[in-house]
């Protein structure tokens, strides 16, 4: 089965600060696949690199047979890639409602005019979580209901792969569990997922296979329980002396920085 | 805004080097000397953006109130201009002090718009005052030494551009050293660079904010001071100036002060020779047009930093 | 509020917008001269508002060169008139086609710069157009030109209503179709918009071609009304700077904040200040920095808020000061 996205040699450099270092990467149509590494280990550069914010440097770069190369986030965003910032960027004086309809619009086959791109926008909101606070305006919601506005909005668009930016951080172990739920939904509709994550407990739960990434360069690949005994993962999440110690379990204190 | 006619060669001196090149040689002067002007004008003017991020449309009328302190010190006290600049400097130090503590503070953490509307008010106020108090009759600075100038071979040097040259230079270096070599200039930089991390070291934002605006309305006052020996002073004569500054921050890029003087120097070399090419009335279209294409082509500037995605 | 009282509310909402319709048709009839003059002049400065809230307001890219449209449309209804002596409706159109024209031209390359550097390089085109007008032998260079005069004064009062009603009702529908939908997103953050399949660029162009029409529009008529024109006078940043706080006082991104704003302003401007330019400039001067810093979402949305004008000030000042 060809890959739905396929990374070659995916290099980014700013200046000669290496961010991304000839990444290998392969999703397949309806996969969840996770990427994780320490902070500063290019995952976002990476996410930039695949919705079109940023150009590679080099590396090649296909989604669905078709080059990404040189095409900008619109188009991209139209053929299918959707993705959550990991600080939500709502359309802050627009109600949430109006705020699922702008995609909904503007996706390749868009509602057909405002009215019914308002009723998509309903029936996600309703989906997600988040259909009594729908005319409320964006900047009155919570983080975790701004979490949930950045889902519907990306899955308004109806996407083939969704990349999920940290939605997980900062929310409570039952708030975990909740969008676990809900992301499997997502995927039970075919559509791929790529989870950035710290937290790990999501990304063992969720994740059929994980990527790692340090210092731009991929570590490591494979089931996540093979991951998380890699000696050279660990010795990048915490350091060579702990090679001699146990090795990584679920959401260890340190690593995610917040505790379970 | 109008130009000075580009010199013309004196006769004596054709004959040696060809008429050609003596002109685009005393157009390269000229251009030279302007620009010295012009990037004394942006000093302060890419100080206030690179610094509190504001686009100060009232900056011309500040260069304009220089031009008429130099102006009244010179006509009611006889003091010489180019020494009454230190003074215009000063008195132009607290007014831009009081300024932005009291009026433009208020708005500084706004959307641009608003700064940017608010500094056009500014603009709109300070100049209709000044043509009310000292009418809209145009005056000049003319001194002693106003017509002398200097041969270089076969170019002219007028001494008072020379002059103005040279301060501007001394200016330029002034407040590079002021930003790189003192405390103040240190407290400036850090603060330019992250507000909140300064203010959480104990810099008194509010006040290098302020500190920050009354120099580049000293530099201002200076530029109007110098621009005076040279140029026609009137009330309108400011909104010219601040366009001048803002092509200069463009070409040399954002709060740099190496930057402002060769944006300065290129803007005044490119509107020299087009004036000497298409004549004086198409200074603005050439600014503008000079405008458009910099922050198209290369919006960083010759110097800067450029945005991350457009359009 | 139930469904009756809403019908009930809508039903008052038509009645008022008919009998403010049927006066403003009838004004001509009723009124003396110097009426019907303030009238126009409101108009035009609502029109140039509302026109300036498309690109100013709902899409969020202040333009501080829309009087370089209303230069083209005066100078385009001018030249038509007076060398081609086609009669004014074909002119105007004429003009407020060719301005949108430049418009999609000019903003296709101007609309990619934001902030600060958008807003100079629209002032700047202006002074250019400006300097390209006093240059040129079609506009009669820096003398002007003169325009054929018309038989009666009330033709301007009617093109100028029917300018107007234009701009409101584009300002009106604006918000509920899909264009105002990418011109809100833009506003808000173009950056996400652009991450949810908004190409930014056609949709500016379009908001930019729209305040570009409606500014020339305005302009053919003044250089009708005026009879005389000069590069100074119609390429002159006054008309838009007034347009900008006009909107903004009475309130960006609605349809009918700018006319608000529009009436209330310029019948102030004309009563205080209609002797002397000194005293309109300093006006202004200090009406926009008072706006600023005290209300800068309009004074209708501080008149909306809870807990009273004082509070709603107050908030607003902490909010921007340092």
């Amino acid at each position: 089965m060809t890959p739905l996205l396929e990374g070659r040699g995916l290099t980014k450099l700013f200046g000669r600060l290496v961010a991304v270092d000839h990444v290998d990467l392969a999703i397949e149509p309806g996969e969840i696949v996770g990427l994780i590494g320490p902070n500063g280990a290019g995952k976002s550069t990476l996410i930039n690199l695949i919705t079109g914010l940023d150009a590679a440097t080099d590396g090649s770069l296909e989604f669905a047979g078709r080059d990404l190369a040189g095409l900008g986030p619109p188009t991209i965003a139209r053929l299918g890639i959707a993705r959550t910032f990991q600080v939500a960027q709502p359309f802050r004086n627009m109600t949430v409602r109006q705020n699922v309809a702008v995609p909904a619009l503007f996706r390749a086959f868009p509602a057909a005019d405002v009215r019914t791109a308002l009723r998509d926008a309903d029936t996600l909101l309703d989906a997600v979580g988040l259909g009594p606070k729908r005319d409320l305006p964006a900047r009155a919601l919570t983080t975790p209901d701004l979490r949930r506005l950045e889902l519907a909005k990306a899955l308004a668009l109806h996407p083939r792969l969704m990349l999920l930016d940290e939605v997980m951080a900062g929310l409570t172990p039952a708030e975990v569990d909740r969008a676990m739920v809900l992301l499997r939904q997502v995927n039970a509709e075919g559509i791929a997922l790529l989870v950035i994550e710290h937290v790990l407990r999501a990304v063992m739960g969720l994740c059929r296979r994980v990527i790692v990434l340090h210092h731009g360069r991929k570590i490591a690949e494979g089931s996540p329980a093979q991951v998380t005994q890699d000696a050279a993962v660990i010795e990048a999440y915490l350091g060579p002396r702990a090679l001699r110690s146990t090795p990584l379990g679920p959401a260890p204190r340190n690593e995610s920085g917040r505790g379970p | 805004m109008r130009l000075p006619e580009p010199l013309r060669v004196p006769a004596h001196a054709v004959g040696t080097v060809s008429v050609a090149a003596q002109i685009a040689l005393q157009n390269a002067l000229n251009g030279l000397l302007i620009g010295g002007t012009y990037a004394t004008v942006a000093l302060g003017f890419s100080l206030v953006w690179g610094i509190l991020n504001i686009v100060n449309l009232a900056h011309g009328a500040l260069v304009m109130l220089g031009a008429y302190a130099t102006f009244w010190l010179f006509t009611l006290y006889g003091v010489d201009p180019l020494l009454s600049l230190p003074l215009t400097g000063a008195a132009l130090f607290v007014f831009g002090y009081a300024l932005q503590r009291g009026i433009v503070n208020q708005v500084i953490r706004a959307p641009f718009l608003i700064t940017f509307l608010l500094t056009f008010g500014l603009e709109l106020l300070i100049t209709n005052i000044a043509q009310a108090v000292w009418t809209a009759d145009i005056r000049s600075v003319t001194t002693s030494y106003s017509g002398w100038s200097l041969s270089l071979g076969p170019l002219t040097l007028p001494v008072v551009r020379g002059a103005s040259l040279l301060i501007a230079f001394v200016v330029a270096v002034l407040l590079h050293a002021l930003l790189t070599r003192t405390r103040l200039g240190t407290a400036i930089r850090a603060t330019a660079s992250d507000q909140e991390a300064a203010r959480l070291m104990g810099i008194p934002i509010a006040r290098v904010y302020a500190v920050t605006f009354g120099i580049a309305a000293a530099s201002a006052g200076i530029a109007g001071g110098l621009i005076s020996l040279s140029f026609p002073i009137f009330p309108a004569m400011g909104a010219g100036y601040t366009l001048i500054a803002f092509v200069v921050c463009v070409l040399g890029g954002l709060g740099s002060v190496p930057g402002a003087l060769l944006g300065g120097l290129v803007l005044g070399l490119l509107q020299t020779y087009a004036a000497s090419w298409l004549g004086p009335n198409y200074d603005n279209i050439v600014a503008f047009s000079v405008l458009i294409l910099v922050l198209l082509v290369r919006p960083a500037g010759l110097l800067g930093r450029a945005q991350r995605f457009r359009g | 509020m139930t469904p009756d009282r809403l019908r009930l509310r809508a039903g008052a909402r038509a009645i008022a917008l008919g009998a403010v319709a049927a006066a403003a048709l009838l004004l001509p009839s009723l009124a003396g001269t110097y009426y019907i003059r303030l009238a126009t002049g409101i108009y035009m400065f609502g029109l140039l508002a509302a026109a300036w809230n498309l690109i100013g307001g709902y899409t969020g890219y202040p333009d501080f060169g829309g009087a370089a449209f209303l230069g083209i449309g005066a100078y385009a209804t001018g030249i038509m008139m007076v060398r081609a002596h086609t009669p004014f409706p074909v002119a105007l159109t004429s003009g407020c086609l060719l301005a949108a024209g430049v418009a999609v031209l000019m903003g296709s390359l101007l609309l990619r710069l934001r902030g600060h550097y958008f807003a100079i390089a629209t002032l700047g085109f202006m002074l250019v157009l400006q300097q390209l007008a006093a240059n040129l032998e079609i506009t009669g260079g820096g003398s002007g030109m003169n325009l054929p005069v018309a038989r009666t004064f009330t033709t301007f009062y009617y093109w100028m209503l029917g300018a107007l009603a234009l701009a409101i009702a584009a300002g009106w529908v604006l918000p509920g179709l899909r264009v105002g939908y990418a011109l809100a997103a833009i506003r808000e953050n173009q950056d996400a918009a652009q991450v949810l399949g908004i190409a930014p660029l056609p949709y500016k162009i379009i908001a930019y071609a729209g305040n570009a029409f409606l500014f020339a529009a305005a302009g053919g008529i003044y250089a009708y009304w005026f009879t005389f024109i000069d590069p100074p006078t119609v390429f002159n940043v006054d008309f838009t700077i007034q347009a900008i706080v006009m909107t903004l006082f009475g309130g960006p991104g609605t349809a009918a904040g700018p006319l608000v704003g529009a009436v209330i302003l310029k019948s102030l401007d004309t009563v205080l200040t209609s002797r002397s330019v000194f005293l309109h400039n300093v006006f202004f001067g200090a009406l926009v920095c008072v706006l600023v810093i005290f209300a800068p979402r309009g004074i209708a949305e501080i008149a909306r808020a809870p807990g009273g004008l004082l509070q709603a000030i107050r908030a607003e000042l902490r909010e921007s000061r340092l």
